[in-house]
């Protein structure tokens, strides 16, 4: 092992007179010092952009204060409340560009924040630039309430009075009844997705199943459908009683109402359905926000998302990339390893094994886009649509495999990942001194058993991080998944309680692809900011999580097999 | 590797042997398949890209003795099942295409019929001149319907406009535009009187209004020699003289008065002119010649208006007699006065098959989807099978100057969205091999120095205990999915670059400098200290950077007042004349180059470290400098290493499909300018393939590109790999 640098320390440092520049730079010194500058510029990088993702994402979750500004300017006189997302200084030429009308400002910058101020459609635009010297007055107002609404984002205002069927409610704690009520449309509001999600979508699932059924039937000549028909009936019928029971549900949501007090003075009536939760962030203790806090990023973990993905959480991309994640994994481990094995302990090593190692080497060179047509071409198309024309005539003429999803996703991962895990695997048996074969074999053992019992096990460190090198570039690829399966917002998750439970020909959702369509797809980038940041964060995570795995069993191993050498 | 089991062992029970046979099979069987599947990747883009290059043809497959001498203008539906005569007598007949037996008659028409022309630009409805008098409006219809299983064809003919025939005098030639608002009918009489009528408000089903009316200047040409054509979306007018191509182009945009109007010649003084076709979407002409040429003449915009333009030609042998337009795409059909025809394409200016006709039909059409052709003789029908699947592709539109309709000269192009009559398709993929060069090249000008210079420090002066943290923290870099790198890149790097222009040009000199003014006056501190800084130059370089860093950013508006006298982007602007988009190169190349440092990085880092030792400690060992050591000795015998390194890196710059799709405006230009963004093929891939019709040309081409992408990182890689291989035999003969 190495011990010290490559070249000794700079003895000669001892030794040379201090002449100045000249001599400086015969010394060679200077270049070293460039050529550190550049370690140090990419560890500016590293640092600088993990920093910058950790930060943005985190902070999203956390309540921040709102302040109510009162403006005087260009534009007028007015009073905004919200939060403050961002601050910054622009020059004095984009300024007057921005607003022709103002006028001329001292210095050469100015400073303009931009505020959320919400209350979308209630008061438009939800996010606004002001400047910093038209601030007249700012203060945090204790009663200010930030209500999360299930459309069109947050609201800010201070709670006037709550209405109950249009008759105001009297009560002294104005606060506690605005929370309990709004508990209670949160359970009414979980009940109707209960029914929604597990009664009425089995029964739909069902009569799609005896559509197909009856279709299949008709294919082969039959045309007796009397039972499909008293099935259908029955289905129906039960259709009809779990839909009342959601309407007696979704009836009572519309109860409550309140009356808010927007910044500008207004009075807006906002229906108690529409609010998911509410906060009083500039009269929370530090406790208080910190709960907040984790209760949000739980939030963001587990629940669907609302608005085109510009609110709430993130659970089903982050189910559809474990899911896939995980099919391509059963795939990719066993056809990995046996490649490996063939190429190493089988074939004959020669100039022709030499040639296909290489190839593999540079399949992991290959961009991931390529992969992507392949997959939609080779498996979409022709595997999928040759099933479909085999197995599922019914269906015909909408696709069931003919068209991108889940299985064909884990597919093309797992031909875009599996050279990693064959090189892992063979640096693996490569390390695996060829004594313990022989004695093995010399003991009356037979080649396969050798495998099994000695070289397999040995080799499963690598196997490991083979494999877990092959999810961490995976669950990160996104390109080749926007040609086979990944779509923006799917209606199920691929798994669900009906059979055969697991959805292979499903489309599904992703973290990446979230990213993608939330950044650039989105119909109000600012809203849907803080959210991609805080989902980069994730995915961020999960991937430097798994190669920090990888990372660690690598040098474990290597630990492993120098005791073993000695 | 080793030495196989032995098979006849004595005491190897029967199933340890049955296990040890099933695994080498199963072994082998899984190996050789997941080999195949690698195989199968480069087959199947090949599979799908061959097509494009299969020869088209032209065969004779049947003809049928039929009495079919009245026979004005034939159509065949969708699915070449049913066949439209349309007879001079007012019949309109409809034949199988078995036998072409009649199966249906109708009459549209109680005189004769003097000539019927298709209503532009639809591809059912028809316009009959009856005895030079009247006109009559007709669409044809074949709806399949299903009875069960059985599957049946309706025909059926109805007369358009509530039966309006309008009435006309004397009417020596017409023609008719209909668009979803407006009815245009162009009128040349006998007398010479050039008139355009257009109906607003067209329905099908109900009566035509009254029309307003447009008066033409009259031309001083024979009438009877007069053809005339409405152009694209009924806006122009083409009146041309048959016998020697003199022709007039009018702008009848406004029906309120006539804009301007243009004269011209098509062809040659020395050249006869036959024939002129317009071709499909008609900003374009098909001219035949008596010498047998083919000439494509155009609209195209010009300092004095929109002319028509000569923009290719073809060669043929002898006098064009008659040109005829495939319905979807820009083929023909180039007869010639012997029966020769030339299955041709304009916009790839191929000849595709040729085909002896016997003699020049009376009517010919090719069927909807070009893949059959019917000609009409006067006893019989010829029915001939054309199969033509991509005649817009040839090497010189992939990759050439292309002179489309409608354009001032030839150019690069890339434009796929889906033809139709008012657009053709542009493919040439230059504009993407471009953007393609353009963002690797500028990924690498950021890359290559940092990273390798960064290897150079890592491997050869790094503190071990420093290296064993950096490497593996560099290396996680290049796990980062780029979708971070790309979304970072377009939503946050681009508007600081935006409105830090200056600064971010600055940091460039700023920081290395900076560093060096810093490390000069680190001499000045007792020896005993700076000597301690040896190794950790990269960690002490940090604070400095992030501090420079801050202070050029901050000061930003300073610094581009006291350099430019101005925002910087505007001064490009007025300067230079150099437009600045948001999301350009300069964005690209600093977050591919950030994608791309890892891997250059670690692969030459290892290769640097990788120098034997006793080389090193010769060369100091003769009184080197580290420096000379490093440049004379490691550098040169670990060169090979980081060529390879580069060379995986410029694989991976190449096939970056995330952050240019989100970095750039993917907008397919062909400008070096490093302040505009640009289209590569992986992001082209990636916005078009999921809308593209399976098995279309466009399909193909995607194809294609995914394939040059993929042979293009094979042979980097391959080049790195062969290099890095012999370098490690190097290596141990040192």
């Amino acid at each position: 092992m190495e011990t010290s640098e490559k070249l000794p320390k700079d003895i000669g440092a001892f030794h040379r007179q201090r002449v100045g520049i000249g001599s400086w730079f015969q010394s060679g010194d200077p270049w070293i010092w460039l050529t550190a500058t550049a370690v140090g510029a990419c560890i500016v990088a590293v640092l600088g952009l993990l920093g910058l993702i950790a930060f943005k994402g985190l902070a999203h979750f956390w309540p921040a204060d709102v302040v109510t500004i009162d403006f005087e300017g260009d534009s007028g006189q007015f009073r905004i409340a919200g939060e403050v997302v961002q601050r910054e200084f622009i020059g004095r030429d984009q300024y007057m560009e921005a607003s022709p009308t103002a006028t001329q400002v001292e210095g050469e910058q100015v400073e303009r924040w931009m505020i959320k101020s919400g209350n979308r459609k209630i008061n438009a635009p939800d996010f606004r630039w002001v400047y910093r010297h038209e601030i007249v007055q700012q203060r945090k107002d204790c009663d200010m309430i930030v209500f999360e609404r299930a459309e069109w984002g947050n609201a800010y205002g201070t709670l006037v009075e709550i209405k109950e069927q249009g008759q105001s409610v009297s009560v002294d704690n104005l606060w506690g009844e605005l929370q309990n009520r709004i508990e209670r449309v949160s359970d009414l509001r979980d009940q109707a997705r209960r029914i929604q999600k597990g009664a009425i979508n089995r029964i739909n699932y069902k009569l799609e199943k005896l559509r197909l059924e009856k279709r299949n039937r008709e294919l082969k000549g039959i045309v007796n459908h009397t039972d499909l028909e008293i099935e259908r009936e029955r289905l129906n019928a039960e259709y009809v009683v779990e839909e009342r029971r959601l309407r007696a549900i979704t009836s009572q949501l519309d109860r409550d109402e309140i009356d808010l007090k927007i910044a500008d003075g207004r009075i807006s009536t906002v229906s108690l359905s529409d609010v998911i939760r509410a906060w009083r962030p500039n009269e929370m203790s530090l406790w208080k926000k910190l709960g907040h806090y984790f209760s949000s990023i739980w939030i963001f973990l587990s629940q669907e998302s609302r608005e085109a993905n510009t609110e709430g959480g993130v659970f089903p991309a982050l189910f559809g990339t474990v899911l896939m994640v995980l099919l391509m994994s059963v795939l990719v481990t066993p056809f990995g390893v046996v490649a490996a094995l063939y190429l190493r302990e089988y074939a004959k090593q020669g100039p022709f094994v030499q040639l296909i190692r290489i190839a593999v080497n540079n399949l992991a060179g290959v961009p991931s886009i390529v992969y992507g047509v392949f997959g939609l071409g080779f498996f979409v198309y022709l595997v999928g649509g040759s099933i479909d024309d085999l197995f599922f005539k019914a269906a015909q003429p909408a696709p069931t495999f003919g068209t991108p999803g889940l299985m064909w996703a884990s597919l093309t991962l797992a031909l875009l990942t599996v050279p990693v895990v064959i090189v892992s695997t063979e640096e693996g048996l490569t390390r695996i001194p060829s004594e313990l074969r022989e004695g093995s074999l010399a003991l009356g053992a037979t080649k396969a058993e050798t495998m099994f019992k000695i070289i397999l096990p040995m080799a499963s460190p690598s196997i490991l991080t083979g494999v877990i090198l092959a999810i961490a570039r995976a669950a990160g690829e996104v390109a080749p998944l926007m040609l086979v399966g990944v779509v923006k917002l799917a209606p199920t998750l691929p798994i669900d309680g009906n059979f055969p439970f697991l959805h292979l020909d499903q489309k599904f959702m992703h973290l990446g692809f979230h990213i993608y369509d939330l950044g650039f797809q989105s119909p109000n980038v600012d809203a849907a900011r803080p959210l991609v940041f805080a989902t980069a964060f994730l995915l961020v995570l999960i991937i430097i999580a798994l190669n920090l795995t990888a990372i660690t069993l690598r040098n474990r191993l290597e630990a492993r097999y120098r005791e073993a050498m000695l | 590797m080793t030495d196989t089991t032995p098979q006849q062992l004595p005491g190897l029970s029967r199933s340890r042997r049955l296990l040890d046979g099933a695994t080498r099979h199963v072994v082998g069987a899984g190996g050789v398949a997941v080999i195949c599947a690698i195989a199968l990747i480069m087959g199947y883009l090949i599979w799908v890209i061959v097509p494009m290059l299969a020869p088209s043809s032209i065969k004779h497959i049947a003809t049928y003795s039929q009495s079919v001498d009245q026979t004005l203008f034939v159509a065949t539906d969708d699915t070449f099942e049913t066949t439209t005569l349309i007879r001079s007598d007012g019949i309109v007949e409809f034949r199988n295409t078995e036998d072409f037996e009649v199966i249906q008659e109708a009459r549209i028409a109680d005189g004769e019929i003097v000539s019927v022309k298709p209503i532009f630009p639809s591809s059912d409805s028809y316009a009959a001149l009856v005895d030079n008098q009247k006109l009559v409006f007709f669409k044809v219809a074949h709806v399949v319907r299903f009875l069960g299983d059985e599957r049946r064809i309706e025909n059926s003919v109805t007369t358009l406009f509530e039966d309006s025939t309008i009435e006309l005098k004397d009417v020596a030639e017409y023609d008719v535009y209909r668009s979803d608002t407006t009815l245009r009918i162009a009128l040349l009489h006998n007398d010479g009187s050039l008139v355009v009528h257009e109906y607003a408000d067209v329905d099908d089903y109900f009566e035509l209004e009254e029309p307003r009316q447009l008066n033409l200047p009259p031309w001083n040409h024979s009438v009877g020699d007069s053809e005339i054509i409405l152009g694209p979306r009924g806006r122009w007018l083409y009146e041309i003289d048959t016998s020697n191509g003199e022709y007039r182009l009018l702008n009848i945009a406004s029906i309120r008065r006539v804009g301007e109007i243009h004269e011209g010649l098509l062809g040659s003084e020395d050249d006869q002119f036959v024939s002129a076709t317009p071709v499909l979407g008609r900003y374009s002409f098909l001219i035949g010649y008596q010498s047998g040429r083919l000439e494509h003449w155009s609209m195209t915009p010009s300092e004095d208006g929109t002319n028509l333009q000569r923009i290719r030609e073809f060669e043929y042998q002898e006098s064009i007699a008659k040109v005829i337009m495939e319905h979807r795409r820009k083929g023909f059909l180039a007869i010639e006065r012997s029966g020769l025809a030339h299955l041709g394409y304009t916009t790839s200016r191929r000849t595709l098959a040729t085909i002896d006709l016997g003699k020049l039909p009376q009517v010919i059409e090719f069927s909807p989807r070009a893949d059959r052709l019917i000609a009409v003789h006067k006893n019989s029908i010829d029915i001939y099978k054309v199969v033509n699947k991509h005649p817009e592709i040839s090497w010189a539109t992939l990759w050439g100057k292309v002179w489309y309709e409608g354009y001032e000269e030839p150019v690069h192009s890339w434009q796929s969205s889906s033809a139709d009559t008012d657009f053709e398709p542009k493919f040439s993929l230059t504009p993407l091999l471009f953007g393609t060069i353009k963002a690797a090249f500028y990924a690498m000008l950021v890359a290559t120095p940092l990273a390798i210079m960064g290897a150079i420090y890592t491997a050869v002066f790094m503190s071990p205990g420093m290296r064993k943290l950096i490497k593996p923290g560099i290396e996680i870099m290049a796990a980062l999915p780029t979708v971070i790198l790309g979304f970072l890149a377009g939503l946050w790097l681009a508007p600081i670059v935006e409105t830090h222009l200056t600064s971010i040009m600055l940091l460039i000199v700023v920081l290395p400098l900076g560093v060096l003014i810093c490390a000069f006056l680190t001499t000045f501190l007792p020896r005993v200290v700076s000597a301690r800084f040896d190794g950790w130059y990269a960690a002490l370089s940090v604070p400095i950077l992030v501090l420079l860093a801050y202070l050029t950013l901050s000061n930003d508006v300073w610094l581009s007042n006291l350099i430019f006298g101005m925002d910087a982007k505007l001064w490009f602007y007025e300067k230079a004349g150099i437009d600045y988009d948001q999301r350009n190169a300069l964005v690209i190349g600093i977050a591919m180059g950030l994608a791309v440092i890892p891997t250059i990085f670690s692969i030459s880092e290892d290769a640097i470290y990788g120098v034997p030792q006793h080389l090193v400690h010769g060369s100091l060992a003769l009184g080197a400098t580290r420096w000379q050591t490093l440049i004379r000795v490691v550098l040169l015998t670990a060169s090979p290493g980081i060529f390879s390194a580069v060379m995986i890196g410029l694989g991976r710059a190449v096939g970056e499909t995330m952050i240019v799709l989100m970095a750039t405006g993917n907008t397919p230009i062909m400008d070096i300018n490093i302040f505009q963004g640009m289209r590569t093929f992986a992001a082209n891939i990636a916005v078009e393939m999921p809308e593209s019709e399976v098995g279309s040309t466009h399909f193909r081409i995607l194809f294609l590109t995914a394939f040059v992408l993929f042979a293009l990182t094979f042979l980097f890689n391959t080049v790195a790999e062969v290099v890095r291989q012999r370098l490690r035999s190097r290596y141990g003969n040192l």
